[in-house]
């Protein structure tokens, strides 16, 4: 039995406020799980993904497909969206990858962009949206119902969560402790001179997109159904809120990283009920973006991750 | 180098056949709208009404430009309105055209940019020579470009959102708008006891379109909130809660939202355990089938504003923009965005038919500005345009819901209260030069 909490914040009931606490962590917990796979893509490889969110897309309208047009079961059509984000994400690095290596950063990144474009391209071209037809992607966990402080989760709210710091923790384990997880660093530090130890550089970068790839479906798949609308353009998009994740975490930490993408949810919800600043909502991942940099500007030198050369 | 070469040769093929399967395996999964069903009107194809003439000849010869301007951004798309428009000139032009000669409608579309909406005016105008705008829709275009048709002494007949495609000469829109129709929806609302109205309409609007629900709240004397939302919804949970939050159990929510929007709200709704908490009304835009088969927990639940008739409406007009939207534009749904379509090339086109001499800029819209006591039976009341300050002749609607996959009847024709001045004159002069009066 809980007691009731009787206080405001900023003129807006506590009472009224738990529910978002609740709405921004479990989005907040899709960011950051796909900020997650940003960073260590990017340690590995020296590639910002910027067709993260359009991969995850892609997958989700695959796995739609699946749902309603066929009789294959459902989770088959899950696996499927998963799958299609990791071999996506692994054809385009062992392709491209070993071509834009030892190109800067930007250049890397634009090749993304490439990336997200054809995709977009494509879904435009063979699932346009609108026309007084909406695509929704709703999982089973969905239909389960929680209360949590007073405030109503489902099951794939929680899913969403739990998953994002499952994933940060093994990452952290698998870097740590296996011969991969140190290729990744090593890589990281030094590509040229890791590659003259013996280490295979281009089949440890293949499997840094492939599991990137992965987690870019199992994302596709949540953001889907939080989203409440399979809109492929705005979920393309929504990796603006996971770079904006990975920004905080410096492209480097996987625990930092993690907190941002909550911290990007739960700002993003927590705003709804002040009517003065809601309409500003949508800024949310820049403006953290911006404060961490400066932040980290407040010494003299700043530190990112450093690119694989 | 060679390798590298293969490996890039590989490379592009794997890329190209991967993106084939992703075209392959996305084929069908909505790639086109629901197949449109058809009716028939009793007596066989479109009763009374055709498409211009009707007379099944092609026109030819130097065709006549009709241009348009739709909004179309993340979250909202207008151009449906359009491909209606086009369709249904299309249909005219295959029975016959006007006195023989073809409409060629020239369509653009713009992103909320002032710059580019008045360019794109000019554009139609002064580059591309056409003679009328029919079927412009956009959250701000009517302001930026209300002057300069003005100038030009054009009347725009299109579908109107904001304040100004209500307030000034240049247009005439055959909907009611979102001021309107949130009003409507209100109505409807507290005739169910509503205890509380919280309206949410994109941020760009809502300014305009709520402040009416605001002012028929406060006759009524029950609380009135608005609530700007902005596009494209990120957040859909974290948004109907909180509309809920200000509406309280039993209170009324009217959403003013496209097609593109308002689904992921009201699945939000049911996410959150809200769809009996609260009572549901909206304007027009999800008036349609594939929203009531999309949403059953809506049945006899939400209370939709609509402008036109309901949609599987058995009539002349009705038949008619139903036959002409399945064999013009057959990837556009059935909605009311079509029957906007439809009515705004009808009435383009009749002033088109209507005119004896030259078909120029001024003899077209000199025509435009004659029609009155229009019949048809999509709306309510007759349309009209006449010599006015500013119009607004869809002033009457019905309200529908969703039952068991079907969009039915809940209100017939009702008058949109009068909490604005502007309706209240607008009925006065009705009455005075006899507008609408079959």
């Amino acid at each position: 039995m809980s007691s009731v909490v009787a206080f405001s914040v900023f003129g807006v009931d506590w009472e009224f406020l738990k529910p978002y606490i609740v709405l921004g962590l479990a989005l907040g917990g899709v960011y950051a799980l796909s900020g997650t796979g940003i960073v260590v893509l990017y340690k590995a490889t020296g590639v910002l993904n910027l067709a993260f969110g359009a991969v995850g897309a892609a997958g989700a309208l695959i796995a739609y497909w699946m749902v309603n047009h066929t009789s294959w079961p459902h989770w088959l059509a899950y696996t499927a969206c998963v799958v299609f984000g990791g071999v996506v994400n692994l054809l385009y690095g062992v392709v491209f990858g070993p071509a834009f290596a030892k190109r800067d950063p930007l250049v890397k990144m634009m090749g993304t962009l490439a990336l997200a474009l054809i995709l977009l391209g494509i879904m435009a071209w063979r699932a346009p949206a609108g026309g007084a037809f909406v695509r929704v992607l709703t999982l089973p966990s969905s239909s389960h119902y929680y209360t949590v402080f007073g405030a109503r989760v489902n099951l794939t709210q929680i899913l969403a969560l739990a998953f994002a710091i499952a994933l940060t923790v093994v990452t952290t384990l698998f870097l740590r402790y296996t011969g991969l997880g140190t290729a990744y660093r090593a890589i990281a530090n030094d590509r040229e001179i890791t590659a003259t130890l013996g280490v295979p550089v281009r089949r440890v970068e293949a499997s840094a997109w492939l599991g990137s790839g992965l987690v870019c479906g199992a994302a596709g798949l949540l953001l889907a159904d939080l989203y409440t609308s399979l809109d492929y353009t705005a979920l393309t998009f929504l990796v603006i809120s996971s770079l904006a994740a990975a920004l905080i975490g410096r492209l480097e930490s996987l625990w930092v990283t993690l907190a941002g993408g909550l911290l990007v949810g739960f700002v993003q919800s927590i705003l709804t009920p002040y009517g003065s600043v809601t309409a500003y909502r949508a800024a949310t991942p820049f403006v953290l973006s911006i404060i961490a940099l400066l932040w980290m500007g407040r010494r003299r030198v700043v530190v990112f991750a450093p690119a694989t050369p | 180098m060679k390798s590298r070469k293969r490996i890039a040769g590989i490379g592009f093929a794997t890329i190209v056949v991967v993106a084939l399967m992703v075209a392959a395996l996305m084929t069908g999964g909505g790639t086109a709208a629901p197949k449109a069903p058809y009716y028939v009107g009793q007596a066989g194809y479109a009763n009374k009404a055709k498409c211009g003439l009707g007379n099944k000849k092609k026109a030819h010869g130097t065709p006549i430009k009709i241009g348009t301007i739709n909004m179309l951004i993340p979250g909202v798309d207008f151009t449906t309105i359009a491909k209606i428009v086009n369709a249904y000139f299309q249909c005219v032009n295959d029975n016959g055209g006007i006195h023989g000669r073809p409409i060629k409608y020239i369509q653009y579309t713009e992103q909320l940019n002032p710059a580019q909406q008045s360019t794109l005016a000019h554009k139609l105008i002064q580059s591309d020579k056409v003679v009328g705008i029919v079927g412009n829709t956009s959250f701000t275009e009517c302001g930026t470009n209300w002057a300069y048709y003005k100038s030009k002494k054009f009347t725009v007949v299109g579908a109107g959102v904001q304040a100004e495609c209500y307030g000034k000469p240049s247009f005439v829109e055959s909907n009611m708008g979102p001021r309107y129709s949130n009003i409507g929806a209100a109505q409807a609302l507290l005739k169910r006891h509503a205890k509380t109205l919280v309206v949410a309409s994109p941020s760009t609007i809502s300014a305009y379109a709520d402040q009416g629900v605001l002012k028929l709240a406060k006759q009524h004397h029950v609380k009135g909130v608005r609530v700007p939302v902005t596009l494209p919804v990120t957040d859909a949970n974290s948004i109907i809660t909180h509309l809920y939050q200000l509406a309280g159990n039993g209170g009324g929510i009217i959403l003013d939202f496209t097609p593109d929007t308002a689904p992921q709200l009201l699945n939000a709704a049911i996410a959150q355990g809200l769809v009996d908490k609260v009572k549901w009304g909206s304007s027009t835009p999800i008036a349609f089938s594939g929203m009531a088969k999309q949403f059953p927990q809506f049945d006899n639940k939400i209370f939709i504003n609509n402008e036109f008739s309901n949609l599987t409406k058995n009539a002349p007009d009705s038949n008619l923009w139903r036959a002409v939207n399945k064999k013009y534009a057959p990837t556009v749904g059935f909605q009311a965005f079509g029957q906007m379509g439809y009515m705004d090339a009808k009435f383009a086109t009749m002033a088109l038919l209507k005119i004896k001499g030259p078909i120029t800029a001024k003899s077209y819209n000199n025509s435009i500005r004659t029609l009155k006591d229009v019949k048809t039976d999509i709306l309510c009341k007759p349309w009209y345009v006449g010599n006015l300050p500013y119009h607004i002749p869809n002033n009457t609607d019905i309200t529908v819901t969703y039952n068991k996959g079907q969009v039915v009847l809940k209100d017939k024709c009702f008058q949109i209260a009068p909490v604005d001045n502007s309706i209240k004159q607008t009925r006065i002069w009705e009455k005075k030069y006899k507008l609408n009066t079959k």
